[in-house]
């Protein structure tokens, strides 16, 4: 491969320039990967183990209620249980419109299944009825079918909480592939320019100094120009020109 | 010593290693893998700095023998560099420690890993990871055929069969004869064994990632439990049949291809090798028999595998060998140390050098028998000096000596005693897998950091014979 000088450097420059651009290049790309990934954690998971948290807590609320109304306080019973009822809709309606990992939507209609047949139970009468104070109906029935539900709604958050550790594991795993390139490239352009430097001293600089003592050994002591340029660039037609050159001065001064 | 000149060669080798990392590429493309841009990147920067020496330095017309070997030591680190930075840059398990244990690992045809889930790897990655055994099988055969035989008389004598003429030549001209064996024998045998292993039933990709690991006698496999994922009798037989013939010298191996069969059976030290390995397969099968395996048929099918597997310090598994009996161990752990023929990829002390060894030995007690007698240590007739044998038998104690180094350390990191001296033993003779915690069915992964730097120290000591890294090291020989 034979090349000049100048074309000799700019490709020096291009690769340092190229391993920098593709490294950056690469970066931003990871980078924007990192961005996206954290939004979709935000919007997917996020929202929907926040609503499993309300629905968990809205149902805690209504089972207060429930013994609230065995012990005969209609009022206060019916209030909490109604304002629960509210809050759980609210959450539930949130995850029904936030599907987005597979098999989320078996885990909504259980909630759905499970919830639907408690309300059954504390949607009807309890005070003034035989289930009143009756703590065996409570306990065989209310209470069971509430920890039936609050099991489907722990699944859907279990669900949601497992894709989220996934998720940040992958926003990790691309955040260190936006580093690492980085690191690559800049040792990697350490390593080069330390390489180039030595080219550029060893095939360029040594040269022209040899060339110029030689030079200045035929103006002194009138020693014969002798150099070998191991290159075939400008360097080595430079060094033919002056060896012209000196020969021909030498012609010149055995003629006078 | 023109350094530039080294460089200018080196960079060859990593331009050889970029068209593989550039191949891995387009196999992740191919699968859509996360591989992809790693790939890319590596294979980019690798063929940048391959290409920057041509730009510069002008060929040599000649090149003397210490910058031949510097050129091959050089090319080998700078692989292993190259190597490393996929995985790097792919992330996951892939720490700096590990990025390099794996790439060193495979470059030097080892096998010993620290992924715990290979399966769960890109398959770009993956074919990249088999691809550095082929590429560093490659290098091995060129620093057997055409460096080794230049360093004197001692070389001449481990690497001198259908060699030694080479070795006369200057470098440039044996390293061309030796790429032309090589690229017959070695490209020849790997294309054979993935025709054998498709007739078995192999998909492509398995085919040729498995072919790559078994003529390089390394020994990573894109699966989890190695061989034993196949439960298949004729894959283990192809394997088997080609981890023996990798195990030869490939200059001899080359000759009875042209014609010259009797050569291979004249060879004592060929004779050796396959009689160490018979009688292993036969005392490892008595041992397992009625322990591990309940049928002789068993007993023989996997004795024979892991016996060929270790002898020829390739690494595959079709069981796991940490739960055989003691004897059967102590079995194991001789062919891991002894391993295969000088010329070929094992590693190991080599069967030549065991060979010598012996002959050293009978010719002492002969010599104490009678004292006045003039007795020459023969191999096939020929004389051996005694600067080889002096070499030979320090290169073994040398050899020990590194292991047993490495074992302390390794104990002393907190590493239990089997585990410490197995995986010392396994990577020095570029074999793969130990016992203990680093048995045929595990990894390496538990080795602390500084424990793995150890062991890819001693995977290089090794490969290169340990002289050939000690005269690198050495500053002397740079001038």
């Amino acid at each position: 491969m034979h090349m000049g000088i100048r074309k000799k450097i700019l490709s020096g420059f291009l690769i340092l320039a190229m391993m920098l651009f593709l490294a950056g290049a690469w970066s931003i790309y990871e980078l924007k990967t990192v961005g996206s990934s954290v939004q979709r954690l935000l919007d997917d998971n996020y929202k929907s183990i926040n609503a499993a948290n309300s629905m968990t807590e809205a149902l805690e609320r209504e089972d207060s209620a429930v013994l609230l109304l065995l012990s005969g306080h209609w009022k206060q019973g019916r209030e909490i249980i109604e304002s629960g009822d509210r809050s759980f809709q609210e959450a539930f309606h949130i995850a029904e419109n936030n599907v987005t990992i597979p098999g989320e939507k078996t885990y909504i209609g259980e909630i759905q299944k499970a919830y639907g047949a408690y309300k059954d139970l504390w949607i009807r009468p309890i005070v003034g009825t035989s289930r009143e104070k009756n703590l065996e109906w409570y306990f065989q029935e209310a209470h069971e079918s509430f920890l039936n539900v609050k099991l489907a709604v722990n699944r859907l958050r279990a669900l949601n909480a497992q894709v989220m550790y996934e998720t940040a594991t992958q926003v990790q795993d691309r955040a260190h592939r936006a580093v690492i390139p980085g690191v690559v490239a800049i040792l990697s352009a350490l390593v080069f320019t330390i390489m180039f430097n030595y080219f550029v001293n060893h095939y360029m600089v040594s040269p022209i100094i040899n060339m110029t003592k030689s030079v200045q050994g035929f103006l002194k002591t009138n020693e014969p120009f002798q150099l070998k340029v191991e290159t075939k660039d400008e360097l080595q037609s430079l060094a033919y020109a002056i060896e012209d050159l000196v020969a021909q001065s030498g012609k010149r001064q055995v003629s006078q | 010593m023109r350094p530039a000149v080294v460089l200018r060669y080196s960079g060859i080798v990593l331009l050889f290693d970029a068209a593989f990392l550039s191949i891995s590429a387009m196999i992740s493309a191919f699968y859509s893998d996360s591989a992809l841009l790693p790939l890319i990147y590596s294979a980019v920067i690798a063929s940048l700095f391959g290409v920057f020496p041509l730009i510069f330095v002008p060929p040599a017309k000649d090149i003397s023998n210490k910058e031949g070997f510097f050129v091959l030591i050089c090319s080998w680190l700078l692989s292993c560099l190259a190597g490393s930075m996929p995985y790097v840059l792919w992330g996951g398990e892939f720490t700096l420690t590990n990025a390099w244990f794996e790439s060193v690992s495979g470059f030097t045809t080892t096998g010993s890993s620290i992924i715990r889930n290979i399966e769960a790897l890109p398959l770009g990655l993956l074919f990249w990871r088999s691809a550095t055994h082929w590429i560093g099988g490659v290098g091995i055969i060129i620093f057997a055929l055409s460096v080794l035989p230049s360093m004197g008389r001692t070389g001449m004598v481990l690497y001198r069969t259908e060699m030694s003429s080479l070795a006369m030549e200057n470098f440039r001209y044996r390293t061309r004869e030796a790429l032309k064996i090589l690229v017959i024998v070695y490209t020849g045998l790997t294309l054979a064994e993935i025709i054998g292993l498709l007739v078995c039933g192999m998909n492509w990709y398995d085919a040729v990632t498995h072919s790559f690991a078994t003529i390089a006698t390394g020994g990573f496999s894109p699966k989890n439990t190695s061989i034993v994922h196949y439960q298949s009798v004729s894959v283990e037989m192809v394997i088997l049949v080609f981890m023996v013939l990798s195990g030869l010298h490939f200059g001899l191996l080359f000759s009875t291809i042209r014609g010259n069969v009797a050569g291979l059976w004249r060879s004592s030290i060929v004779r050796y090798y396959l009689l160490a390995l018979a009688i292993g397969v036969m005392i490892t099968t008595f041992s397992i028999h009625g322990h591990s395996f309940t049928s002789w048929t068993e007993a023989i099918r996997f004795a024979a595998f892991q016996v060929v597997s270790l002898g020829t310090s390739t690494g595959f598994a079709t069981t796991d060998t940490g739960l055989w009996p003691p004897l059967a161990k102590l079995v194991m752990v001789f062919f891991t140390l002894q391993c295969a023929c000088a010329g070929s990829t094992s590693g190991g002390i080599k069967v030549d050098r065991i060979v010598i060894f012996w002959k050293e030995l009978l010719r002492t007690i002969n010599k104490i028998r009678h004292p006045q007698a003039v007795i020459a240590t023969k191999i096939d007739g020929a004389v051996i000096d005694a600067d080889a044998l002096e070499a030979g038998v320090l290169y073994i104690a040398l050899y020990l000596g590194v292991v047993f180094l490495s074992s302390v350390i390794l104990t002393a990191l907190g590493v239990d005693i089997l585990t410490a001296f197995s995986g010392s033993a396994a990577t020095m003779g570029n074999v793969g897998p130990g016992f203990g915690m680093v048995s045929s069915m595990s990894n390496f992964s538990q080795i602390p950091d500084i424990g793995k730097w150890i062991l890819t120290f001693t995977m290089l000591l090794g490969r290169l014979e340990i002289f050939g890294l000690i005269l690198f090291v050495t500053a002397k020989s740079w001038r």
